[in-house]
């Protein structure tokens, strides 16, 4: 839980927002879902860093329900957030910080650069693992509890080149070329994710058996359970620009169908890899640990001869099942692809509908989501939006969005989720995006 | 604290999910975590404990494994002994006490009554050792030739002689002859020597005094056993043991009350003597806690004597051992109602007699290895009943990083003992908490001690069937743990009271055992401000 927390205070400065983006394609930060969107009538684009989130939390935990404000302090309090959580619960973040994102039009020919830092995150854990750390084991003595979490986290840095053209008088293709930077990973190993404690209910025997593992880079750099406790070493080796390196691609495509109808199909991070190379390792702890207590022979006790019960002593073997043995190690990581596919119809002069359909497919996760928007410009300098959409944890999202234009400059501000986006720490799901650009 | 250190390192797991975004934007550090109550059990200690090495503990330190034995069954016996008295022949019965120096021959015949008990006849002896030497001075001015006879004795069909040839003037001195093997045969207690002494001119003389009254010839026999004697015994009484057996079973400074189903005292007579003997028990009685004297009274005997076996000469059991076995038990004694007054000691006294019947018919024996052995045992099977029999014992104790931990978050503890007893035995425990002066802090347990220990049911044979489980909790409240965990020595008081309230007598087996575990559930605050 404590993550939970972090993530979701962590992810204010920014993140991606795709549906309703892709739909306000006037935008020029819209180019970011679709290497073949470009505001039209435009030849230079300078787009700013734009502020966002993008995360959701299964059941209806809400930020609130973890944290909160208390004379000035923040207070972790996962006693309301428990009783929500589900017996397998997943976070899921994703973060593209847009530090600069460039564009001009050279005749048909369409040039684009970009620089983001882009997350994204999982993590899958048992309610069991938040109930064990809050409430202790007292409560749950003669059950299992299996508290490994999956987790899966990779950020990097990305620099894009973009080139799009027009083919002939209604399509536009786009393609874009990605470097991606890896900074840092954590990533647990699929096959080893077992932490189990089992408290037995005769004289509260302890049993834990580990057998789970991570890869990490730049992250976590040690982990040292002695003194039967843990200290974890972040950042302790920071990645370079290039030092763990890999290419995507995005592509996408315009299709303008008469005055009013147009089609849009990107495709995302394709073939995104990210080879860890170097300040990788691999964290492997695995063991079984049993404490029964202190063992006293019989015959010492009818003797008198049992000189101290040291309880201590005989938990030190815990540091031996707990102890992570670290490996220098290389992986591959691959980024989830993302599809869009959208239409717009310019229903009246200032109204536009339309429909998008996003999926996003990776290893350890899938989802999809469906809108339906409508923009109105009931004054030239301003277009607001709407969307209802659905995704896989609701089929009750209302989006908003309105874009502001003033001169060469765009300022907008979009959400899929906007009751969710203006009370952000009472939701589980949170999406919004604030940006500017500057378009001429 | 221990267990929270047991599971913080689970916490990490949780952070990995969201540490890349906490290495950037959020410190751990700076996050208060609420204040709640939380639970954590863990368990403290754990022991088995025979029963056997039970027993041997509430009873007596000083008990040996050799004290209690495991019968094929399994089940204990325990056995108190006096020391073994064990008699040679020779410590009772002396013969052939011989002189140190030569006995005198006063004359070419003379009957020397060798020393034997009184009402004892020997009439064969086998010598098994000795050496004779005889002895003659010649007063005369001319030699003296001569032969030493014994008339009773022999060795191979062979008489024994010895020839002598003593110049005028002088003294004759054998070398030392060798007796072993010979045999003496005679059916008065006495032996019979002649000589014939000779002049050269064949005159036969008697050898004359070296002074008036002291004769001129003699023999010296020195370091005579005899490896067997035959003859008769007559009625003859001396003493065989006096000793002392401590009943430790009831010698603890213990309360309580312990009935021991059919205890026995058994009487061993390891006999080689070849003669009746008949044991007189001059003293045989039980000496109470209250200092009062129990005497054993038993129709074993007959009066107050037994007739030990006894090899038989008839029966040519010459070197045979017989042993006789007197058992004293419930059936033929009042061993039994002396035990309900749970004496601490046996005092006995045991003398014997010799053809007790003064058959002059039998035929007796002894051989050097002779011995009669005695041997006296309490033996008690561990069948019985208590009730409240208490023991306790002192144990060291040291909470290290428990006494040190700041109590003030806790709410309160839980103590659970869990025991798994396939004893007859159950016991209601407590627990005393001392400090280094060996005050009472506190105890485990409020109010009478509970029975932490309970008793399986037992079948007809006093056996236990099964084995009971019990879970005993002693909640606390943190100022009794504050002061128990303080404490450097616990004070185990147990009270054992065997199967169904201790009406029935039940069997101790040596298989059996009780398991004691104990375990803790701490509520305390956590988080909020320290």
């Amino acid at each position: 839980m404590l993550a939970i927390a972090a993530a979701l205070i962590a992810v204010r400065s920014a993140a991606q927002q795709e549906l309703m983006l892709y739909q306000t394609s006037d935008l020029w930060h819209a180019h970011a879902a679709n290497p073949a969107l470009f505001p039209k009538d435009k030849r230079l684009f300078v787009g700013g860093p734009t502020i966002g989130l993008d995360a959701t939390h299964s059941g209806n935990i809400a930020y609130n329900d973890l944290l909160r404000r208390e004379d000035g302090r923040a207070i972790l309090d996962l006693g309301g957030a428990i009783g929500k959580l589900e017996l397998e619960n997943t976070l899921r973040l994703d973060q593209r910080n847009e530090r600069l994102l460039l564009g001009a039009r050279l005749g048909g020919w369409y040039l684009s650069a970009g620089w983001s830092q882009r997350t994204t995150a999982t993590a899958t854990y048992p309610r069991a693992l938040a109930e064990l750390l809050w409430y202790g084991n007292g409560p749950y003595v003669g059950q299992v509890l299996d508290i490994g979490p999956a987790i899966s986290t990779v950020r990097w840095e990305e620099l894009s080149a973009g080139l799009a053209r027009n083919i002939g008088q209604n399509l536009r293709l786009g393609i874009r070329l990605k470097y991606l930077s890896g900074t840092a990973m954590l990533l647990s190993d699929a096959e080893r994710y077992r932490i189990r404690v089992y408290t037995e209910p005769d004289v509260y025997q302890l049993s834990l058996q580990t057998d789970y593992a991570f890869y990490s880079s730049s992250l976590i750099g040690a982990v040292d359970t002695s003194g039967f406790g843990y200290d974890l070493s972040f950042n302790a080796l920071r990645n370079r620009l290039g030092q763990n390196s890999g290419i995507g691609f995005d592509a996408g495509l315009q299709l303008q169908l008469g005055e009013r109808l147009s089609l849009s199909v990107s495709a995302l991070d394709l073939g995104g890899r990210i080879a860890w190379r170097k300040n990788t390792a691999y964290f492997h702890s695995q063991g079984t640990f049993n404490y029964n207590g202190v063992f006293l022979p019989g015959t010492d006790i009818l003797n008198g001869t049992v000189d101290s019960l040291d309880f201590g002593a005989a938990l030190d073997s815990l540091n031996d099942v707990l102890n992570f043995q670290k490996t220098d190690a290389e992986l591959t990581t691959s980024l989830p692809a993302r599809y869009y596919a959208a239409v717009q119809w310019q229903l009246l002069k200032n109204w536009r509908i339309g429909a998008v359909v996003h999926h996003q497919r990776d290893e350890r996760r899938q989802n999809t989501a469906v809108g339906f928007s409508g923009h109105w410009t009931p004054i030239p300098w301003l277009t607001v939006g709407a969307m209802y959409s659905i995704n896989d944890r609701s089929a009750t999202n209302v989006g908003l969005s309105a874009t502001v234009r003033i001169g060469p400059l765009q300022a907008f501000a979009l959400s899929d989720n906007a009751l969710n986006a203006v009370t952000p720490y009472r939701s589980a799901a949170v999406n919004f995006r604030l940006g500017a650009a500057l378009v001429f | 604290m221990t267990h929270k250190n047991t599971l913080r390192p689970l916490l990490w797991v949780f952070i990995l999910s969201g540490a890349l975004a906490a290495c950037q934007k959020f410190s751990l550090d700076e996050l208060e975590v609420a204040e709640r109550t939380g639970e954590y059990a863990f368990p403290l200690f754990s022991t088995s404990i025979g029963l056997k090495d039970l027993v041997l503990k509430v009873l007596n330190d000083s008990l040996d494994s050799d004290t209690i034995v495991i019968n094929p069954d399994q089940t204990m016996t325990l056995f108190y002994s006096g020391d073994v008295a064990e008699k040679p022949a020779s410590d009772i019965f002396r013969f052939f006490n011989f002189p140190e120096v030569p006995v005198p021959i006063n004359d070419t015949f003379y009957v020397y009554p060798f020393n034997t008990p009184d009402s004892v006849y020997i009439r064969r002896v086998e010598v098994a050792s000795g050496t004779l030497n005889l002895v003659v001075n010649n007063a005369r001015n001319q030699p003296i030739t001569g032969t030493f006879h014994i008339l009773q004795m022999s060795k191979n069909g062979q008489p024994f002689s010895i020839p002598f040839s003593v110049p005028a003037r002088q003294t004759f001195i054998s070398p030392p002859i060798p007796l072993k093997d010979y045999t003496l045969a005679s059916d008065s207690n006495r032996l019979e020597f002649r000589y014939e002494a000779y002049l050269p001119d064949g005159t036969r003389i008697k050898i004359d005094d070296i002074l008036p009254g002291i004769a001129g010839i003699g023999i010296l026999i020195q370091g005579f056993t005899a490896a067997y004697m035959e003859g008769y015994w007559g009625y003859s009484e001396y003493p065989l043991t006096l000793d002392t057996i401590d009943i430790d079973i009831n010698q603890t400074n213990l309360k309580g009350n312990v009935k021991v189903k059919n205890p026995k005292v058994t009487m061993t007579i390891t006999n080689s003597w070849g003669f009746p003997t008949r044991g007189v028990v001059k003293y045989l009685s039980f000496i109470g806690r209250d200092g009062k004297e129990y005497p054993l009274k038993s129709s074993v005997f007959f009066g107050d004597s037994i007739d030990f076996n006894y090899p038989s000469w008839a029966a040519g059991e010459i070197g045979k051992t017989k042993e006789t076995h007197v058992v004293l038990d419930s059936t033929n004694s009042n061993i039994a109602e002396i035990f309900n007054a749970q004496p601490v000691r046996l005092i006995y006294e045991v003398a014997g007699i010799s053809n007790a019947r003064k058959d002059p018919s039998i035929v007796g024996f002894l051989t050097d290895k002779s011995t009669i052995a005695l041997r006296m045992k309490v033996e008690l099977l561990l069948e019985g009943s208590a009730q409240d029999f208490g023991a306790e014992q002192t144990l060291g104790v040291n909470f290290g990083e428990f006494a040190d931990f700041d109590t003030s978050r806790i709410e309160a503890v839980e103590f659970k003992i869990v025991t798994e007893n396939n004893t007859p035995i159950g016991a209601a425990l407590q627990l005393y908490f001392l400090d280094d002066d060996g005050r009472v802090l506190d105890s485990l347990f409020t109010g009478p001690p509970p029975f932490v220990i309970k008793a399986p049911s037992v079948n007809g044979n006093g056996i236990t069937t099964s084995t009971a489980r019990a879970e005993t909790f002693a909640p606390m409240d943190v100022a009794r743990f504050s002061q128990v965990r303080q404490a450097k020595s616990m004070l185990l008081r147990a009270a054992f009271t065997t199967a169904q309230n201790g009406q029935v007598p039940v069997k101790l087996l040596a298989t059996q055992g009780i398991a004691l575990r104990m375990g803790l559930k701490v509520r305390t605050r956590l988080g909020g401000k320290p």
